[in-house]
């Protein structure tokens, strides 16, 4: 039954035209004319197939797949079939084995890497500075008078070693007591013992026993009830006596309200000469901060002011200083150092004095060349960094941008908080919080110990949390040293220096430091990463291996697509003609206007047929060219002849 | 018939040249749907219903539109490099070495040329800050400041100022108190800040020819502005001593080096080129390669590395141009510059210097991947240095050819270009001036400098790691300095002190040669294989078909639109020709007009629906006059060529 049906029941003449049409053109065989004369023919907005057979046949002429249609298209011929079903599985699975490896590769994500060698003007980094020394010990000896004393008194116990520091008048203050809790009642929790390291652990030792001689030096830390105590143990009584001090000297700093009345930070005290790019440098460019264990800290060209550039490599076009480096009045058993400590980081980015900063001697000219590489990572999908931190589970503590350093220690912030209820002194204070000290926190200590061994063993996961920043600006440096005041010139800079800073250089030569910081070279190093592996080129190759395989591209698919709609349009118009079929029998009304109605088909399939075959006989004896009239005229010619 | 015509005749024959066949251009895309390969288009054609045909117009566009977006992406990224590291172990040629004390030239046979300076300076120090060396030399100094004239200071006054938003300064020698007019132009950004005021002292550089174009150096360390102005001083002085005479002013390879070891052979001066550096001197550079041969080490560690003793005077040195004590060292390729000014690394007396180095080989693509130069042939700056191109060397050739052509004479820190001599302000008085103007310049990229120099596209550089250690040890140091005294041979009578002795290695860490390249990601055969992907992917199509798209689209239907044109102009002027008399002139319009005909063979209409009528022009036989023909009303108006044809 060859029949075209609209989809509008009215447009009945419409589709007989078109079966007329059709029928002509299936007669001639040439299907460019089929084409062209529907066309002539009026049309619909939309129109389907009136059979599943026809909707095949016209997808089998013209679709534009190449071989796997033979497959479906040439059914007349089993063998053929089945030869182009087998080609046809065997394409696809090859297809699709490649398609894999390359879906394989793009989900890796690679990435290329990029070599970059800039040389614009080179922004100079931040630089800090620090004396090596917390407070003067004038200042602050009020303070540590009662640890001093108790200190001393271990020292002598232990080693007996009289440590006669300061010309103290411990006698006199220690006969006006504090308070009844005084600090001494603390220090005896934790005092500082030395045990034999073979004797039957019945507490066991914290650190790895490295010490090779049978005495291990270390203090015990409990928990608030006794219960739980472990020896905190060092190999060198150095070590043992440094940490222990400095145990009891953040509990001091802790308990001070403020201690910003102490820190007197004095710029010309502590830098004589600043220079840059040849340049007298001053107070607008630097800021200060205090550290409790480095002291007062210069940070210059921080970014508050506008930055420096270095426009040439070299020496001259760097940062110079000349540093003060007395260690009159360093506090005794904290600051073992003497000389300058030197950073050198990214403006915008917290100055970590003990990751990345290294001394200055006194007495020294220290040139430190500097090389600027710069390292960009992809984030997303390609590695895990992160741009800003602000993904990061980790609330940033510093003031500053996100650095994984400062991750890790605010995330080590955040858990002493949880943990202990009590911040850690030299790490910044969150917000609700307070810093330790075992007037209040009594077992700070003990728990602060056992966290950092969680801390470094990472089962606080906080170097699984901190994720690398995607962008990390590094600077190289490599330091050379030469005697600074030669013996022929030492006597007049010095006497500049004491005079114009009014302050007495007692040693001439040990006194004082200079500290270059420069360039190298012009240019930086840039790694950055690029995608290897596109969206764009993954589509060329998944369309090489389409073409190569199919013959066949998306709008093929789009043909195939097109094919199962109209599928299913027409098992639904099938579907409901045929219930509605079911339906008209029971009402037993004539229908009308319906396209299906039954009443229309043989009188539409009647005039049809009879000149079906008088056309015939009359096609033969025409000019051949008749029967390439269009169909609108060919059919008025055969109502003609009728 | 003429010769040319047989021929064009038979040309037109066996070849002729067919325009497109068919008579519209809606005729000729439809023609073109229905016979390309490439998908998409023949369904435009094919599809019943308006709506289908027109979401397959616009499936088929936009499969066009990426095509083209997909494949410009491709474009654009063709030009990215990957970089692969090489880390290969071999044989590793060793770099130059170039060793220079860090004091220029000794101080005792510099006497006779920088007493003035020097007293002066010590003049200056003393009314300054009160500093005096010794009651009795000062007093013997000031006399014979006295006595000569004091041309330096005269010239460039130290300023001492008093009061700074008065402006008013005291010079150093005369003590005369003055304001000046001009704006202080100091080098600090926020003078107010800078310490106590009466330390602030600096020096004024006037433009000879106005002297209202003044500039004021200030400084806020007093070291800092004697040193400056020192140094202003000896180059003016420097600059116009010979160089033979500053040769022999300077250290002697004898006296520099005391021994030397290399690869563990003993290795002496001859090892070390003699080269002089304007602002440090004699310098030595070992393994220079002058002479064609470049030593290798064998193994890394610093046993087979070079290692040097070096004698540093210290009491022979300038007291005021340099400060610091020691030796600086730069480690570089034999065929470049050494610019121990910038880069060089300081060496410490009375310590045992231990340099590691890493050698990294870095190659960038130049162009078009990235701007960068191979020999710097390309740069419109003459070299002054005769060494491989650097940008260094380009940045410093640059300014001193601005420096020539501005101030007509050269800078004494660079080489010098041919036909210019060094500045002195014997006879160019104003030199200094210009030199601060046009370093400011320079600095602020107003120069165009950095514009114009390039980065080199493959560079050599050894990564450094510098260790100390205390040498010589004290159980030791007493044998070592005596036979290293008896070594020195002439001054066997002087004992050498250990301050004055550095020691030096440098070695290779490991042999391991980390070589970084760049190499094109992308190369024409993978973007063309990305093309066809693209092109596949979307439509099916291949290079064959874009050719088909352009000779219908545009070649075709150009022609169809030129005979449309062709035809209209014929038309137009037949009529104006023969107005009157042609009534069935209208009959002959389209595409069978016997004179449009003649030039165009048969259109894709005219092939097909007429047998050649233009051939046949005997009259043919009749058809047969069967019942079909006689509906006149179908056929003559549509189908006036048929008639047309047959009355020819």
């Amino acid at each position: 039954m060859h029949q075209v049906v609209t989809v509008k029941a009215e447009k009945v003449p419409a589709g007989e035209r078109l079966r007329r049409c059709k029928q002509e053109a299936e007669k001639q065989q040439k299907v460019e004319e089929v084409a062209e004369k529907l066309e002539e023919c009026q049309e619909d907005l939309i129109e389907f197939h009136k059979s599943y057979h026809e909707l095949f046949q016209f997808f089998c002429n013209n679709t534009t797949i190449h071989g796997a249609i033979r497959l479906v298209c040439s059914k007349r011929n089993k063998m053929k079939t089945a030869f182009w079903s087998v080609l046809f599985f065997l394409t696809f699975g090859l297809m699709y084995w490649q398609f894999g490896i390359l879906y394989r590769q793009y989900f890796s994500f690679p990435v290329n890497l990029n070599l970059n060698l800039s040389s614009d003007r080179l922004t100079f980094p931040a630089v800090t500075l620090c004396t090596l020394n917390p407070y003067r010990y004038s200042a602050v000896q009020k303070e540590l008078d009662e640890l001093d004393r108790i200190t001393h008194q271990t020292l002598m116990d232990l080693y007996n070693y009289n440590m006669s520091l300061v010309q103290s008048n411990w006698g006199a203050q220690s006969s006006r007591k504090r308070s009844p809790r005084s600090l001494s009642h603390h220090v005896q929790r934790h005092p500082l013992r030395r045990h034999k390291r073979d004797e039957p652990a019945s507490l066991k030792g914290n650190s790895p026993p490295v010490d090779k001689n049978d005495w291990k030096i270390g203090f015990i830390l409990c928990n608030e009830t006794n219960e739980d105590c472990f020896h905190q143990t060092y190999s060198s009584g150095v070590d043992a006596v440094r940490e222990w001090y400095s145990f009891h000297y953040i509990n001091i700093l802790a308990r001070m309200p403020n201690t910003k009345a102490l820190d007197e930070s004095n710029f010309e005290n502590f830098i004589y000469a600043c220079r840059f790019n040849e340049v007298t440098c001053d107070k607008a460019n630097y800021t200060h901060f205090h550290h409790p264990i480095y002291g007062n800290c210069y940070t210059f060209n921080d970014g508050n002011s506008s930055l420096w550039t270095s426009s040439l490599p070299g020496i001259n076009n760097g940062l110079s200083l000349l540093v003060r480096t007395e260690q009159n009045d360093y506090i005794p058993l904290l600051s073992t150092v003497t000389g300058a400590r030197v950073m050198v980081h990214e403006q915008n980015e917290p100055a970590f004095m003990d990751d990345g900063g290294f001394n200055v001697r006194p007495g020294m000219e220290t040139s430190i060349s500097m090389r600027k590489e710069t390292t960009m990572r992809l984030g997303g999908s390609y590695s895990d960094c992160t741009e800003d931190g602000s993904d990061v589970p980790v609330q940033n503590l510093y003031p500053s941008r996100y650095t994984e350093q400062a991750c890790i220690r605010s995330c080590f912030q955040i858990s002493m908080v949880e943990r202990c209820g009590c911040a850690y002194y030299f790490y910044p204070l969150p917000s609700g919080a307070e810093y330790c000290d075992y007037t209040k926190h009594i077992a700070w200590g003990h728990c602060y110990y056992k966290l950092q061994v969680e801390f470094k063993s990472n089962v606080l996961g906080c170097f699984s949390k901190c994720r690398k920043p995607c962008e990390v600006t590094e600077y190289q440096l490599s330091a050379g040293h030469s005697h600074w005041l030669s013996t022929v010139s030492e006597d007049w800079v010095s006497h500049m220096l004491s005079r114009q800073n009014k302050y007495n250089i007692t040693s001439k030569r040990n006194g004082v430091a200079k500290v270059n910081i420069f360039f190298e070279e012009w240019k930086y190093k840039t790694n950055g990463e690029s995608p290897a592996f596109t969206v764009v080129t993954l589509l060329s190759q998944l369309g090489n291996q389409w073409s190569l395989w199919f013959g066949s591209s998306v709008l093929s698919v789009v043909e195939l697509a097109e094919l199962i709609l109209d599928f299913i349009a027409i098992t639904f118009i099938l579907s409901f003609r045929w219930l509605r079929s079911r339906q008209l029998p029971a009402s037993a009304v004539p229908p009308q206007g319906a396209h299906d109605n039954t009443a229309f088909q043989p009188e539409s399939s009647g005039p049809s047929a009879p000149p079906h075959s008088t056309v015939k006989a009359v096609v033969t004896t025409l000019p051949s060219y008749n029967s390439l009239e269009l169909c609108g005229r060919d059919r008025d010619a055969k109502i003609g002849l009728e | 018939m003429a010769p040319g015509k047989t021929i064009k005749a038979k040309i037109k024959k066996t070849l002729p040249v067919t325009g497109p066949q068919a008579p519209t251009v809606s005729e000729l895309m439809h023609w073109y749907c229905m016979n390309t390969n490439t998908h998409g288009c023949r369904r435009i054609v094919v599809s019943r219903g308006r709506l289908r045909r027109f979401i397959w117009i616009l499936l088929t566009l936009s499969a066009v539109g990426l095509i083209l977006w997909q494949c410009a992406e491709l474009i654009m990224s063709y030009y990215t490099a990957s970089v692969s590291v090489t880390v290969q172990f071999q044989r590793l040629p060793f770099p130059a070495v170039t060793i220079c004390n860090i004091n220029p030239y000794k101080y005792s046979a510099m006497k006779e040329h920088l007493s003035e300076l020097d007293k002066e300076t010590k003049n200056a120090l003393e009314t300054l800050y009160g500093f005096s060396e010794g009651k009795s030399k000062v007093r013997r100094d000031a006399d014979d400041w006295n006595a000569t004239e004091s041309k330096f200071l005269e010239r460039i006054p130290l300023l001492k100022f008093e009061d700074l938003s008065k402006k008013t300064v005291t010079e150093i020698p005369s003590g005369n108190k003055r304001k000046i007019e001009t704006s202080v132009f100091h080098q600090g950004s926020s003078m107010v800040n800078t310490g106590d005021p009466q330390d602030v002292v600096g020096f004024q550089l006037c433009d000879p020819n106005n002297s209202s174009d003044c500039a004021v150096y200030t400084f806020s360390s007093g070291v800092n502005a004697i040193q400056e102005w020192y140094k202003l001083h000896y180059m003016n002085i420097m600059a116009q001593i010979p160089l033979e005479t500053k040769v022999n002013m300077g250290y002697s390879a004898e006296d520099l080096l005391l021994t030397c070891f290399f690869d563990g052979i003993s290795c002496d001066t001859r090892n070390f080129t003699p080269f002089h550096h304007p602002l440090f001197g004699n310098c030595y550079t070992f393994n220079s390669g002058e002479n064609g041969k470049v030593l290798t080490t064998s193994t890394g560690g610093s046993e087979y590395g070079l290692q040097v003793v070096l004698y540093i005077e210290e009491a022979d040195y300038n007291p005021f141009l340099v400060t610091s004590t020691g030796a600086k060292i730069i480690v570089h390729d034999q065929h470049e510059y050494p610019f121990i000014e910038d880069i060089g690394t300081e060496i410490e007396t009375a310590t045992a210097t231990s340099i590691g180095m890493h050698f990294t080989q870095s190659h960038k693509l130049s162009k078009p991947y990235s701007d960068c130069t191979e020999t710097g042939t390309d740069i419109p700056v003459a070299n002054l240095y005769n060494k491989s191109y650097s940008l260094q060397i380009c940045l410093h050739s640059c300014f001193q050819r601005a420096m020539v052509d501005t101030c007509g004479c050269a800078q004494y820190a660079q080489p010098l270009p041919p036909g210019a001599e060094y500045c002195n302000y014997k006879k160019y008085p104003n030199w200094m001036y210009c030199y601060y103007k046009l370093h400011e310049k320079f600095v602020k990229e107003q120069l165009g400098c950095q514009q114009i120099c390039k980065e080199a596209c493959s560079f050599k550089e050894w990564t450094l790691t510098t260790s100390l250690a205390q040498w010589p040890s004290s159980v030791s140091e007493d044998w070592m300095l005596r036979i290293l005294s008896w070594d020195k041979g002439q001054k066997i009578n002087k004992m050498l002190n250990k301050t004055d002795l550095a020691n030096l290695v440098v070695f290779y860490k490991d042999l391991n040669e980390r070589f970084i390249s760049e190499n094109p990601a992308n190369n024409i055969v993978i973007l063309l294989s990305n093309f066809g992907g693209q092109l596949g992917l979307w439509m099916s199509c291949s290079v064959v078909c874009v050719i088909e798209i352009i000779e219908v689209f545009f070649i075709d239907s150009f022609f169809i639109i030129m005979r449309r044109y062709c035809q209209k102009a014929k038309k137009w002027w037949n009529d104006r020709k023969a107005a009157p008399p042609q009534v069935n002139a209208p009959a002959k319009e389209g595409h069978d007009n016997p004179v449009c005909i003649d030039e165009d063979l048969p259109t894709f209409n005219t092939a097909l629906r007429l047998p050649l009528p233009q051939e046949n022009h005997r009259p043919r036989t009749p058809p047969p006059n069967y019942s079909t023909l006689q509906l006149d009303a179908a056929f003559t108006d549509p189908l006036p060529d048929t008639l047309e044809g047959r009355s020819h």
